[in-house]
């Protein structure tokens, strides 16, 4: 694991893995995973396909069993706790592709955001204030969600997402199927997400213009941590050249 | 003549409904194709009955007994034992599974009970009623009301409640409704018992006219799948209207057609519907992501 000096290995972190190993039947995705999540920061998890990146998101929200390691939320010991619990201590998580109830309204799948918690009051004008940040939802609130353009619909998730006001934020791939454009509004919105305090942890195919809008990266290959930096050094590294061009790093760079 | 068919119609129609709303809600959220549904009717009567001559209960009594008893085994055992164990090698292994399911309860009933038919209590004396120039009969009228009293009570349930609507959304998108924090296999479990609460219910109001017998599964499933299916297999509403038309237009074919063949009626509205409206009367055209 990359010990870089100062600003890569956050002090007071939002999110910590600490030798996570997780995975389907036999077959182990992770593999001793562990890196750290900076609070009030955008940081990317990047990584060829097979790299583990999606099952990182299922072991700490609860969706996969971790059969070892530790998973630690704002320093308490998460591991292997339901979503329910996990939404109620203010992680949220926006998975990939449209994951969304198509026949109901915007509206009515805005209020299912909050359907498991118990802390019911004010949920209603959360609902309102999420419905006025995002315009084009506050538009088309009343209409069937399946009418939706993909990027409204992912942007009705990320709404939805927000409902139980998260400390937060597990973001999977937001970016496909969108266009540049659309790809272009939903990376602006993280960027405010991230300046109304929510930390945010995202996974990305599209590792450059992920890079370029987060504050770290974290580079993951066959479920173990590579590189672990702030995202401007990654973007310089030569190593991410070698990664991407096929060819795994040396295991001597742990 | 017309009222009292149509009013007969409507009663066996709803308990038909009943028995529909079931099965459709057991395929929506948990995949369930449940073809030991009309054994599910067919047998709390005899647990019933059984509680009533054996234990020697009031009828009042043995109806909580015999409810009680049907939801832990059509319900809570079902789904642990049967339901749980099979539905991960596929849907097909489970629906053999609920045709074996259907065979041991019809067969323990006869060899265990009774082969015979046996007369059941109603809850109401029956009484013919003169009503706008036509004779009613008190039956059919109770059913109605109770089927609907219970339809109503289900429906503010799924939607004005939240563990209701938790439960909705795990029919529509049980992955999503995992996300969303929702206990999913609790919910399936919940529809498990609201499925043998409907079953009780319908078998409470069908036993007193057709009496208790254990071969009457076999009619009551068969028009509870075709009426889940004409309705429209993913929604509910559409259970009811398959359940109230198939009773309405199999009554009045008896009397007016065939009483003989009176049960391949609702085999010829299930073929019509296929053919010419496949997602069923009120059910969406299914949309196929590309």
């Amino acid at each position: 694991m990359a010990t870089e000096a100062d600003g890569s290995h956050p002090k007071d972190p939002i999110l910590r893995l600490q030798d996570v190993v997780a995975g389907y039947g036999k077959m182990t995705v992770l593999n001793r995973t562990a890196f750290t999540v900076a609070r009030g920061a955008i940081t990317t998890i990047i990584g060829p396909n097979g790299a583990g990146k999606s099952t990182v998101f299922k072991a700490v929200f609860g969706l996969l069993p971790a059969k070892s390691g530790r998973v630690f939320f704002d320093g308490r010991d998460v591991t292997n706790l339901p979503p329910r619990r996990l939404l109620d201590l203010g992680i949220c998580l926006v998975p990939q592709g449209r994951n969304i109830f198509p026949q109901l309204s915007v509206r009515h799948n805005m209020e299912l955001g909050g359907v498991a918690s118990k802390n019911i009051k004010g949920l209603a004008d959360r609902l309102e204030e999420g419905l006025d940040r995002f315009p084009v939802l506050r538009r088309k609130a009343d209409v069937q969600a399946s009418t939706l353009s993909g990027g409204e619909q992912k942007l009705l998730e990320i709404a939805r997402a927000l409902l139980l006001d998260p400390m937060l934020m597990l973001i999977d791939e937001p970016s496909i199927g969108l266009s540049p454009l659309m790809v272009q509004e939903t990376f602006a919105i993280l960027k405010d997400l991230r300046a109304s305090g929510v930390s945010l942890l995202m996974v990305e195919q599209n590792a450059r213009a992920a890079l370029e809008l987060s504050d770290y990266g974290i580079v993951l290959e066959q479920g173990r941590t590579r590189i672990e930096d702030r995202a401007d050094a990654i973007l310089i590294d030569p190593r991410l050249q070698q990664l991407f061009l096929g060819g795994g790093l040396a295991d001597d760079a742990a | 003549m017309a009222v009292q068919l149509l009013t007969g119609g409507l009663a066996i129609g709803a308990i038909y409904a009943l028995a529909a709303i079931g099965f459709a809600l057991l395929w929506q959220t948990s995949q369930t194709i449940n073809f030991a549904q009309g054994e599910f009717v067919m047998l709390p009567a005899f647990f019933i009955l059984a509680a009533v001559s054996v234990a020697g209960l009031p009828f009042w009594a043995a109806i909580l007994v015999g409810f009680v008893i049907s939801v832990l085994v059509l319900g809570v055992l079902f789904k642990k034992l049967i339901v749980d164990p099979i539905l991960p090698n596929g849907v097909l292994p489970l629906v053999v599974a609920t045709i074996a399911f259907a065979l041991i309860l019809k067969e323990s009933v006869k060899d265990f009970y009774s082969a015979q038919a046996l007369p059941f209590p109603s809850l109401v004396p029956t009484e013919y009623l003169h009503v706008a120039g036509a004779v009613v009969s008190s039956q059919d009228l109770f059913v109605l009301a109770v089927s609907a009293v219970a339809v109503l009570a289900l429906n503010t349930f799924l939607t004005r409640t939240r563990t209701g609507r938790s439960m909705q959304a795990t029919a529509q998108n049980p992955v999503l409704a995992r996300i969303l924090g929702i206990n999913v296999s609790r919910m399936i479990l919940y529809t498990f018992v609201i499925n043998a609460s409907l079953a009780v219910l319908a078998s409470i109001l069908i036993s007193p006219v057709y009496l208790a017998k254990f071969s009457n599964g076999e009619p009551i499933g068969l028009a509870a799948f075709i009426a889940a299916i004409v309705g429209g297999f993913n929604q509910v509403r559409g259970a009811i209207v398959g359940g109230l038309l198939l009773g309405v237009v199999e009554n009045f074919a008896a009397a007016y057609l065939s009483a003989q063949y009176r049960g391949a009626i609702p085999l010829f509205i299930l073929v019509a519907v296929i053919l010419f409206r496949p997602q069923g009367l009120l059910g969406r055209a299914e949309e196929r992501t590309v």
